[in-house]
């Protein structure tokens, strides 16, 4: 894109920034509206699971659902408890916001397209979305209330706990694909399993791992059955109990980029992200864009039937999950996948 | 004293005591409509049958069969039950099933004792009979339908209003109980009735679909209309007191109340004083609480004159006198000036229920009907029951019993005419009233106690020397030392710089016309008109008070509503404007201030009849003249309350001024 | 045996799945739910919705203020006053409820003696103002007079069982 802006007679530091401020907003804008029809179809799956209809009636089977509450909540008013902490309180939303966007600068939407294409990706990507739980804790912290600042705490802990086996589990993953860079991890899963297969997920090494990641990301952002952060029948509504307004929308709109990501991640890591499943001639005619989209969709899909189906896990329960199962697990492959591939000779 | 059983338990009745009584006794609900506790006996509604052995093997009206030694009574066969049932049927057969709009709904004997006796259906497929409504005035409403023929109203009017206006005409179903050509009940009591009623067919015509008895908040209280002392229960709901009813108090009222007492109540939310004035330029404006404290302020001099009107609480007087000082305190607003000397002398010493026990009564200037009717019922009683005379000096008037006029020249007590000498001779238990307005007559005072002494009305057991008074505030304002050497009219020559008067509106306020005048108190009549301040007060149903009745009967009535706008309760603003004056009162509540009071007027801290002790003062027994009139002229226009009532002036044009509002009859 | 087969289940996440399938099973399944503005449940005469205030045939109104309905109400949202009409009748000057204070319990129609007060087929009248929930004597009669008909339906359906 910097050559594009460059033949339209820009010299190349002018042609950078205006290309990567328009990659910016090239990614940024159509993730939010992803974000919008991806909460109304959010609402629509879990209304099926109950036999409900879900949202019908705003524009054409209730597309604009989301858009309609979008508008009530702009012109809410503003609310800030007088006992806040009046900066950090307006800050969090925007952190929480902020870095749920940024993860999405090393995603490779097809081949070659990325808005930076570093070698330490995965890197990059763990770094933002750790940082991610500093906008719910300074939320809980700033709202000078007790049932977020409780909320903010098990956000914190949840997080790290997690993270930790998800680093491991990235582990194998970098170890098996020879790299950090995301688009060389795809690379990797081409023609992967059976020689046709496009994903490392269905190598029977990694699936288990495949299967903890799609647990661990759903931890990692707080997902049912681990939103212990909004258990509202014990936190009201966790951090978000005393935002109203933009402020509640910001942190809203953050929690589903950061949901998207995670789909994105899933379908990178072991699903061949834009490769089409198998490694078929015909499959290739579909842009790689549309393959990724569609893997990032299933992911979703699973996503809701997992928080329409599984019951909310207690806090015991969750930390027990993340270190006495997942981390000796995960720890375990990562001897497991680097013994395997020492005896293989795949770093030979 | 005749043993009876009922219900196989045995007990021992009075004798002359009636089955029911008996059954009353032994603890047993025997239904009734027509038998009444102070009416006689009719047995005509046949609801409180019982079965008696020995006797005929039928159920007995138990009210009307007195019960004799050795009597078994049944009341829980089912004999009774049948006949219980089967009267209560043919009693609803031509009672409308007119509840909803009953004003009696809810407090209906017939309602209640259809639910636990009755059958719940009806065979009756009939139209019923339908009766066309008839007048009895101003105060009662009648729907002549729903009425069974108990002739509660007949008997009450006989036997205890003394009116022989009220009775049942036509036989059978088509027996309809009327007043004399529909004429209204010439009767200060015609409210009883309603009470009386035991169905919706005589209700308060001024209650008329205001309420029902469930929603209203039921305060005890006492009536200030009269010197009675009237035990009343204010019902009310909101702010508004919307009726007054009387309580059971067989020393004052038995269960009976005047009309003044029941209807002047919607007198209490007109003309209301509900913000403090100030007279600037002659006229008077509305001001603050603290700016009419400070105009009151310059006047002060450490002492101000105090008249207290008709109807003001004890606490209030006290409150004053407090203030005040004591040295310029009157009570007795229209000028009388009669020795306080003892009060004693100046009190209804037989008391209400035992002036039902006179032989020989001798009335002086007493129209007892209007000052005092509850008194006059007493009499009445006294004169039908045990065959009481009554004599009477003063100008004829209707006092709806056999009194023998001895003329209107008062020498009459100096030199007794013999029919009345021989009777106080034969009497055992004598009596003389003096009306409390009479006592404007020089020495008639004097001359009561001098023929109270020739008499020997005061005798062992028994004192027949009676003072009645027609102010509720009267006695209380005479303990409290309310009564000023040589009356108002010396008061007013004290030239006192402030004068304060509570409630007073009889007062002739040209003798103040040096005085910046304050008045206390709840309405805005003549008192009002007259003050160069007026401090918004509480009446008698906004405030607990202490009162004294014509006896010297000490009671309490509690507050039922709160007083309107800024008014607040007269001890209060005395209270208040002490502190303004740098004279600040000992008492910051009402039960500090009732304290205080009962220490330096010890009876009033007991509710009950006071002990004044016998003592007569020694006056001039020297007495001439005759008397011209009565004191009060119309009955139901007595007071401020009164005047600003609706139903009080409706009354007093219909009843004392003759104007026909004949509406029910179509 | 058990242990093992507890680990095995464990470890494939079997429960999980099973409860996957069901809830999958489910997803494809006819909606329980109806499209509500525009389709409608059918109502029971017996129904207990908005309140109304019935007049006769012949324009007058039925209610007589006996007060019953304030008497019974168990949420105390009844308030009447009453006095006597010009012709003498026995009439409210003020009949109000709360219906943010009514809890829709039926005691009131139940209590009427003539049919006045009753709970309409009406359940579609929210407000934008809590004021606006504040009924009082005009607005009630006026409610009468819109749903008298399915209000005489729904009374005369019911009959037969009073």
């Amino acid at each position: 894109m910097t050559s594009f802006f460059q033949n339209l007679g820009m010299n190349y530091e002018a042609a950078w920034f205006t290309a990567t401020i328009a990659g910016i907003l090239l990614i940024a804008l159509p993730l939010m509206l992803a974000v919008a029809l991806i909460i109304y179809a959010e609402r629509k799956l879990w209304a099926a699971f109950a036999l409900r209809r879900g949202p019908n009636v705003v524009g054409p089977f209730g597309i604009l659902q989301s858009f309609a509450d979008g508008l009530k909540v702009f012109l809410q008013e503003t609310i800030i408890p007088s006992a806040s902490n009046r900066g950090l309180f307006l800050i969090a939303p925007i952190i929480t916001f902020t870095v749920a966007l940024m993860a999405w600068a090393v995603i490779p939407f097809a081949d070659g397209v990325v808005l930076s294409n570093i070698n330490v990706g995965l890197l990059y990507i763990l770094a933002i979305s750790s940082l991610g739980v500093y906008g719910v804790v300074i939320a809980g912290w700033a709202s000078n209330s007790k049932y977020p600042f409780y909320s903010a705490m098990r956000a914190a802990a949840q997080m790290i706990s997690y993270e930790v086996s998800i680093g491991f589990i990235l582990i194998c993953v970098v170890l098996w694909a020879g790299t950090f860079n995301v688009g060389g991890i795809i690379e990797g899963q081409r023609s992967h399993v059976f020689g046709f297969i496009n994903a490392y997920a269905l190598n029977p090494l990694l699936f288990p791992i495949a299967v903890m990641f799609l647990i661990s990301s759903m931890a990692e952002t707080a997902r049912a059955p681990f939103d212990l952060t909004e258990a509202e029948s014990e936190l009201v509504a966790g951090y978000q109990t005393e935002y109203s307004s933009m402020a509640f929308a910001l942190f809203w709109l953050g929690e589903y980029a950061n949901v998207l990501l995670m789909c994105a991640l899933n379908a990178i890591l072991f699903w061949g992200g834009y490769l089409p499943p198998v490694d078929w001639a015909p499959l290739y005619v579909v842009p790689g864009i549309i393959w990724f989209f569609a893997k990032i969709l299933l992911m979703f899909f699973i996503f809701a039937w997992v928080k329409a189906t599984v019951p909310r896990y207690r806090y015991d329960q969750l930390m027990r999950l993340g270190w006495k199962v997942f981390l000796p697990i995960s720890l375990f492959w990562v001897f497991l996948v680097s013994g395997y591939l020492m005896f293989t000779g795949h770093f030979a | 004293m005749p043993k009876v059983t009922v219900d196989g338990l045995e007990l021992e009745v009075p004798a002359g005591a009636t089955v029911l009584q008996a059954c009353e006794m032994a603890g047993k609900e025997i239904p009734r409509f027509c038998y009444h506790e102070r009416l006689s006996i009719a047995g005509n509604c046949r609801m409180c049958l019982v079965e008696v052995a020995p006797g005929p093997p039928k159920p007995q009206a138990s009210c009307a069969l007195p019960a004799t030694e050795g009597q078994i009574i049944r009341t829980d066969t089912p004999m009774v039950k049948n006949a219980r049932e089967g009267v209560m049927e043919f009693l609803l057969i031509n009672h409308p099933l007119d509840c909803p709009i009953c004003d009696q709904g809810g407090e209906c004997d017939l309602q209640d004792q259809s639910v636990a006796y009755g059958r719940g259906t009806s065979r009756f497929e009939e139209n019923k009979r339908a009766v066309t409504e008839k007048y009895m005035g101003p105060l009662v409403k009648t729907a002549m339908t729903r009425c069974i023929q108990c002739t509660r109203c007949v008997r009450f009017a006989e036997e205890v209003a003394g009116i022989e206006e009220v009775g049942a005409i036509g036989r059978g179903e088509n027996m309809q109980i009327t007043t004399y050509l529909e004429h209204a009940m010439q009767s200060e009591l015609s409210g009883n009735v309603v009470d009386l009623c035991p169905v919706g067919a005589l209700t308060a015509k001024p209650y008329a679909f205001e309420a029902r008895p469930w929603e209203l908040k039921k305060t005890p209280s006492i009536d200030v209309m009269d010197a009675v002392g009237t035990n009343i229960r204010l019902d009310s709901r909101g702010r508004a007191v919307l009726r007054a009813l009387p309580r059971i108090n067989d020393d004052v009222n038995e269960e009976w109340a005047s009309d003044k007492t029941r209807h002047a109540v919607d007198g209490l939310t007109h003309r209301r004083l509900d913000k403090p004035y100030i007279r600037k330029d002659g006229k008077l404006v509305p001001a603050s609480w603290a700016e009419a404290f400070d105009a009151i302020k310059p006047h002060w001099t450490g002492k101000a004159a105090v008249v207290a009107g008709d109807q003001v609480d004890c606490e209030t007087m006290f409150a004053a006198r407090e203030l005040a000082g004591v040295s310029m305190l009157e009570g007795r607003q229209t000028g009388l000036a009669y020795d306080t000397s003892s009060l004693s002398a100046v009190n209804f010493n037989t008391t209400i229920a035992g002036i039902e026990n006179a032989d020989v009564i001798l009335l002086v200037g007493s129209d007892l009907r209007r000052e005092a009717p509850l008194v006059n019922t007493r009499i009445q009683k006294a004169v039908r029951k045990r065959g009481a005379k009554v004599f009477a000096i003063g100008p004829v008037t209707d006092l709806t019993y056999k009194v023998e006029w001895l003329g209107d020249d008062l020498s009459a007590l100096a030199k007794a005419p013999k029919a009345l000498a021989d009777a106080l001779k034969a009497a055992e238990r004598p009596a003389i009233i003096v009306g409390g307005g009479a006592l404007r007559y020089e020495g008639l005072h004097g001359a009561a106690l001098a023929f109270a002494k020739k008499y020997k009305l005061v005798r062992d057991g028994w004192n027949g020397f009676n003072i009645l008074h027609f102010a509720a505030a009267r006695m209380g304002g005479l303990m409290l030392g309310y009564a000023h050497e040589g009356g108002i009219k010396k008061l007013a020559t004290a030239k006192a710089g402030l004068a304060f008067f509570l409630g007073a509106d009889e007062v002739d306020y040209g003798l103040f016309a040096d005085s910046f005048k304050v008045y206390v108190g709840h309405h805005g009549d003549n008192g009002a008109h007259h003050a160069d301040v007026i401090l918004p007060g509480a009446a008698y149903s906004e405030k607990s008070g202490t009162y004294v009745n014509l006896e010297g009967r000490v009671q309490r009535g509690e507050r039922a509503v709160f007083p309107p706008g800024d008014a607040r309760e007269d001890w209060a603003i005395f209270r208040a404007l002490s502190d303004v004056l740098g004279q600040r009162l000992p008492f910051d509540s009402l039960d500090a201030l009732r304290a205080e009071m009962a220490k330096a007027v010890p009876a009033l801290g007991v509710e009950g009849l006071v002990d004044y002790g016998w003592s007569e003062p020694s006056l001039s027994a020297d007495v001439s003249g005759k008397i011209a009139d009565y004191p009060i002229k119309d009955f139901y226009l007595t007071n401020a309350i009164c005047r600003a009532s609706e139903t009080m002036q409706k009354c007093s044009a219909e009843l004392v001024h003759g104007t026909h509002f004949l509406e029910a009859a179509e | 045996m058990t242990t093992i087969t507890h680990l095995i289940k464990t470890f494939t996440l079997w429960e999980f799945i099973k409860a996957h399938l069901l809830t999958l099973k489910y997803f494809f399944k006819r909606k329980a739910t109806i499209n509500y503005p525009f389709e409608k449940n059918p109502l029971s005469p017996r129904f207990r919705g908005e309140h109304a205030l019935r007049r006769y045939p012949n324009g007058e109104e039925r209610c007589i203020a006996c007060k019953l309905c304030e008497a019974v109400c168990p949420a105390l949202a009844i308030t009447i006053e009453s006095e006597p009409r010009d012709d003498g009748s026995r009439r409210t000057t003020r009949y109000d409820i709360d219906m943010t204070k009514c809890i829709y319990c039926g005691f009131c129609q139940e209590a009427c003696p003539v049919d006045a007060i009753v709970e309409g087929p009406n359940l579609e009248f929210a407000t934008e103002t809590r004021e606006e929930l504040l009924y009082d004597k005009t607005k009630l009669l006026e409610n009468g007079a819109k749903w008298e008909r399915a209000i005489a339906a729904n009374l005369a359906a019911d009959a037969p069982y009073r």
